[in-house]
């Protein structure tokens, strides 16, 4: 066996430390939350993909818990804002106001809003009004925010962590298409299991509640999001998360009959972004130099499932997008790789 | 390049080396269950092939042609199904999966085809990992190569294919069959009754129209004997005879008849041609040809000796004898005109009404005019025939008053149209014999239609015990002799006169086997008839000798022969007299008949009655005498035709046959 050069062996060392990190990181988390290890490792894949999390699950599971032990553990500039329906975009962003100095003399002062954080947790997004949700947008994909003549950059990193209840609809604005699209991921926060429940109330009905401790700098963050962006990728595994990305729409190749039947729009190539980085982040979770089909397989539904759009019978039969994504997943099975040059699939080996 | 780089590119040719055995396993696997999907299909095929090959809708060569093609296309898909390409990596992909490597080696595979200036060091650090981690790869493992899932499928359309193969499907060949006929069954004696007496019938001089019938009757009943006639065949050929018959007939032979009885009425009236009116008034016609060929040459011998007187009186009387014809003629024909102007007459009056005594009166006359009709018609037939004679009997009249020469002359050619007229007469005689004959055997036909197998297994049993026995079957003539010795018993039994008799059967006739021994004990003076059952089921005595000479004792299953040639041998010294001489020939039996009161009776001294069958000179002098008997009844007597029928039919059977009267 050939000895691992210079360059591999820093590669493997680092690797190894982001497993370490991460590994901390999920412990000092734990402490605040217990179980929900999926929704945990999304939030945590987002952060380190550059980008934005939509956590969606009923009232009191801790969305909101789990986003401020995230802030906690890293050590990194936090805000939360309540979204309501009378809630403006200047709320958000922030405004210029006039200024007067002890000199009697008055100046125009931009006083930043809650987006200028590192974590921004946007509670019930869906409460407030189109208007305000646009605020959001260009800060979420652009990282900037400008107010006026002057745009102001956010600092690295960004992670705008929104949630909403799929409950109580009334009185709600749905998040529009183009805004769902900027969001990395979207995670259903399952209610926890009869153990996690134990865990639960022992820690939030005893004595003081322990809370995370940062164990993340800035620096590090954007170093591991540097590193994740190195991780490469193989050309067939990138082809079959492109052909799971045309699945998504009604017309592709291989779109199961559900997608046909059901699907208006499928997911834009943000969506294959959001595949392949968080197939990345999910290879080296486990220490893989590279991500593989299986990645790619494991991170489709948090990555697909708001960016695939209903038509109106898949609305009214009450069809779910992750239903679709299981259909896609079925009909593209791992071992169904492209045929050489023509991208067409052909299933090998057992699967 | 170091020596790590080098390293590495021989474990990454290592993995592909892996990579290409699993990928070749991966092509013979599609193969092969490709090929077994294409054997399925094939086999389908072969089975289509082979029906249609076992249906004869398949030619030997084509089949052949067709199953050998059905092979090849098998083993061509299955080659062209290893030989296409599998997916880029296909082999290696296989190989992560199986050993759950998140393609690590694929995607080694993947990094290792790139330039080195291209590889990061994650890549590097990845084929690293694969490296590592291909050691305990097995491409064997990881591709198995098993037994396809439409192999099942596939043996069992082969089982298929081989059933066909094996089955044979049996041809229905048509061959030609010539079209039978349910032909008449008429018996050999039948058809010998009616030869014999076509046979007579021919000897006798007839009319080329009478031969011509019996020619055509001798084809009819040859086919018959031949069986080429169904029952609807035969009797239209019966039909279509008889029409010929009845339509050859010249004229009415009543009418005929009886204008000769006139025409001797008024012959008689004179002396010299009395007797020749008498031989016409008797109908015999050969007596009055004989008598006017007398009267010729006495007129021509006696000329100056006859008495004028008598002359004048043969003169009229041949006078009017050649106008009776003429004058009954006209007084038929005044009669018929009369009686058509009294119909008219009486329509004109009756109009369009009239009483319903008056239509009856008037349809009454109107019969009577269609029945004036026809005797005139048959008079005019008549007179076509008589006519020639009638202009002789004329010119003999007027001659006598020149030359009696001349008179003489006209009285033989006179004579001469008798004798022709005599000879028609035997014409239709025979005529309305072989008519006779077609009806029997027409009725005959039927009867034995209705009566159906068993009354014919009935006929011929009898047919063959008239025969003698020679068409009797081997286990039948047993039971005769049963019964035959049975009678004999009663006889004694009545008569208290027979003697005891034993002999010993000789060896069967024919087809009797055995030799058996019986005991009879015959009637001496006693009634020789029995009684068998004849075809139609009626009872009909047969005359037997009755002596003591049947086995009816017998071991009757075993002696199934035929009765022995001649009587018992031996004797009982018991009984008085000597025993029968079996060398003796015939012998001389009183028959007499039960005087029951109730009707005349006969007897008859037959001379050596028949010990088998209806033969031996005697009883066919007593059969020809009853027979003529019987047809004088016939004649006399108003009977039915059916009644006819039978008592000819049964005087048919029991007729005595030819070839057995020497006996």
């Amino acid at each position: 066996m050939a000895e691992p050069s210079v360059d591999t062996n820093v590669v493997r060392a680092e690797v190894e430390e982001f497993r370490k990190d991460i590994a901390t990181l999920r412990a000092e988390i734990g402490k605040a939350i217990i179980g929900q290890q999926e929704v945990v490792d999304g939030v945590i894949s987002c952060l380190l993909g550059g980008g934005h999390a939509l956590l969606e699950g009923v009232p009191g599971l801790g969305k909101t818990m789990l986003v401020r032990s995230l802030a906690e553990a890293l050590s990194l500039n936090f805000s939360r804002i309540q979204f309501t329906p009378d809630l403006m975009p200047a709320d958000i962003l922030g405004t210029t106001v006039i200024d007067e100095n002890v000199s009697g003399g008055k100046s125009f002062e931009f006083r930043k809003g809650p987006i200028f954080a590192n974590i921004v947790l946007a509670d019930e997004v869906n409460r407030a009004t189109p208007k305000t949700q646009s605020a959001l947008l260009e800060a979420m994909q652009e990282h900037r925010v400008t107010v006026g003549k002057r745009t102001h950059t956010l600092e690295e990193p960004f992670v705008v962590l929104a949630t909403q209840n799929p409950l109580e609809m009334e009185g709600t604005y749905p998040l529009p298409e183009a805004q769902l699209d900027r969001f990395f991921f979207k995670l259903h926060v399952p209610f926890p299991n009869r153990e996690d429940l134990h865990k639960i109330l022992d820690l939030t009905t005893g004595g003081e509640a322990v809370r995370p401790t940062p164990v993340l700098d800035r620096e590090r963050i954007v170093k591991m999001q540097k590193l994740v962006r190195e991780v490469p990728i193989a050309r067939h595994v990138q082809d079959y998360a492109i052909r799971l990305l045309q699945a998504t729409h009604p017309d592709g190749p291989d779109t199961p009959d559900l997608g046909k039947r059901f699907v208006r729009f499928g997911s834009s190539p943000r969506g294959a972004q959001s595949v392949l980085l968080a197939s990345k982040i999910r290879a080296l979770f486990e220490g893989r130099f590279a991500a593989s089909v299986d990645d790619v397989r494991a991170v489709a539904h948090a990555a697909l499932r708001h960016r695939i759009l209903l038509n109106f019978e898949g609305e009214a039969e009450g069809v779910k997008t992750d239903q679709v994504i299981d259909a896609i997943l079925k009909n593209l099975p791992e071992g169904k790789v492209a045929e050489a040059g023509n991208g067409k699939g052909s299933k090998v080996g057992p699967s | 390049m170091n020596e790590s780089t080098r390293n590495t590119n021989a474990e990454l040719r290592r993995i592909e080396r892996l990579a290409r055995h699993a990928e070749g396993r991966l092509r013979f696997s599609r193969a092969l269950d490709i090929g077994t999907k294409a054997l399925c299909v094939a086999l389908v095929c072969a089975v289509v092939v082979l029906v249609l090959r076992k249906t004869g809708h398949l030619t030997e060569g084509k089949t052949r042609f067709l199953l050998l093609a059905a092979g090849i296309a098998t083993l061509l898909a299955a080659v062209v199904a290893y030989a296409r390409r599998l997916p880029a990596r296909a082999g290696a992909v296989a190989l992560d999966r199986f050993h759950n490597l998140h393609d690590r080696l694929s995607s080694a595979i993947s990094f290792g085809q790139l330039p080195k200036a291209e590889r990061t060091s994650f890549m590097d650090a990845a084929i690293e990992d694969a490296v590592a981690v291909s050691a305990t790869v097995s491409p064997r493992k990881a591709v198995a190569i098993g037994v396809p899932t439409t192999i099942g499928a596939a043996l069992f359309l082969a089982m298929a294919v081989v059933s066909v193969a094996l089955f044979e499907v049996r041809r229905h060949e048509y061959i030609a069959a010539a079209k039978t006929i349910d032909a008449v069954d008429v018996t050999q004696d039948d058809i010998d009754a009616m030869k014999d007496f076509l046979k007579d019938l021919e000897a006798k001089e007839n009319s080329e129209e009478t031969k011509a019938a019996i020619q055509e009757f001798n084809q009819l009943i040859d086919d018959l004997a031949n069986k080429r006639l169904d029952r609807t065949e035969a009797f239209r050929r019966m039909q279509e005879l008889e029409e010929r018959l009845v339509a050859s007939k010249d004229a009415d032979r009543k009418a005929l008849d009886d204008a000769l009885q006139r025409l001797g009425e008024e012959l008689k009236k004179a002396e010299l041609t009395k007797p020749a009116g008498e031989a016409l008034k008797d109908k015999n016609l050969a007596k009055a040809h004989q008598e006017l060929h007398d009267l010729a040459k006495k007129l021509r011998e006696d000329k100056g000796k006859i008495d004028k007187a008598k002359l004048e009186q043969m003169k009229e009387a041949l006078k009017k004898a050649s106008q009776d014809h003429a004058n009954r003629m006209a007084q038929l024909q005044q009669k018929r005109d009369q009686l058509q102007q009294d119909i008219l007459k009486q329509k004109q009056k009756m109009g369009d009404s009239g009483s319903d005594e008056e239509k009856s009166l008037l349809r009454k006359k109107e019969q009577e005019l269609e029945r004036l009709d026809r005797d005139i018609k048959d008079q005019e037939k008549v007179g076509r025939q008589l006519d020639r004679l009638d202009r002789e009997l004329s010119q003999a009249a007027e001659d006598m008053m020149k030359d009696l020469g001349l008179t003489a002359q006209d009285l033989d050619d006179s004579a001469e149209d008798l004798n022709r007229m005599a000879k028609d007469e035997m014409t239709q005689e025979e005529k309305e014999q072989l008519r006779q004959r077609l009806r029997e055997l027409r009725e005959m036909l039927r009867q034995q239609g209705q009566g159906g197998k068993g009354q014919m297994s009935r006929l011929r049993k009898f047919q063959g015990k008239a025969n003698g026995g020679k068409q009797g079957q081997g286990g039948q003539p047993g039971q005769g002799q049963g019964q035959e010795g049975q009678e004999g018993q009663e006889g004694q039994g009545q008569e208290g006169q027979g003697q005891q008799g034993q002999g010993q059967q000789g060896q069967g006739q024919g087809q009797g086997q055995g030799q058996g021994q019986g005991q009879g004990q015959g009637q001496g003076g006693g009634k020789g008839e029995s009684w068998v059952l004849g075809p139609n089921g009626e009872k009909i005595m047969v005359i037997s000798k009755g002596q003591g000479q049947g086995q009816g004792q017998g071991q009757g299953g075993q002696g199934g022969g035929e009765p022995g040639k001649g009587a018992g041998v031996g004797h009982n010294p018991n009984v008085k007299g000597g025993g029968t001489n079996p060398k003796m020939g015939t012998q001389d039996t009183q028959v007499q008949g039960q005087d029951t009161g109730q009707g005349p009776s006969r007897s008859q001294v037959i001379q050596g009655a028949a010990e088998r069958g209806f033969t031996g000179r005697g009883y066919r002098k007593v059969y020809t005498e009853y027979k003529n008997v019987a047809e004088e009844a016939l004649n006399k007597d108003d009977l039915p035709g059916g009644y006819r029928f039978y008592v000819r039919r049964y005087f048919q059977l029991i007729r005595p046959r030819e070839g057995q009267d020497t006996k």
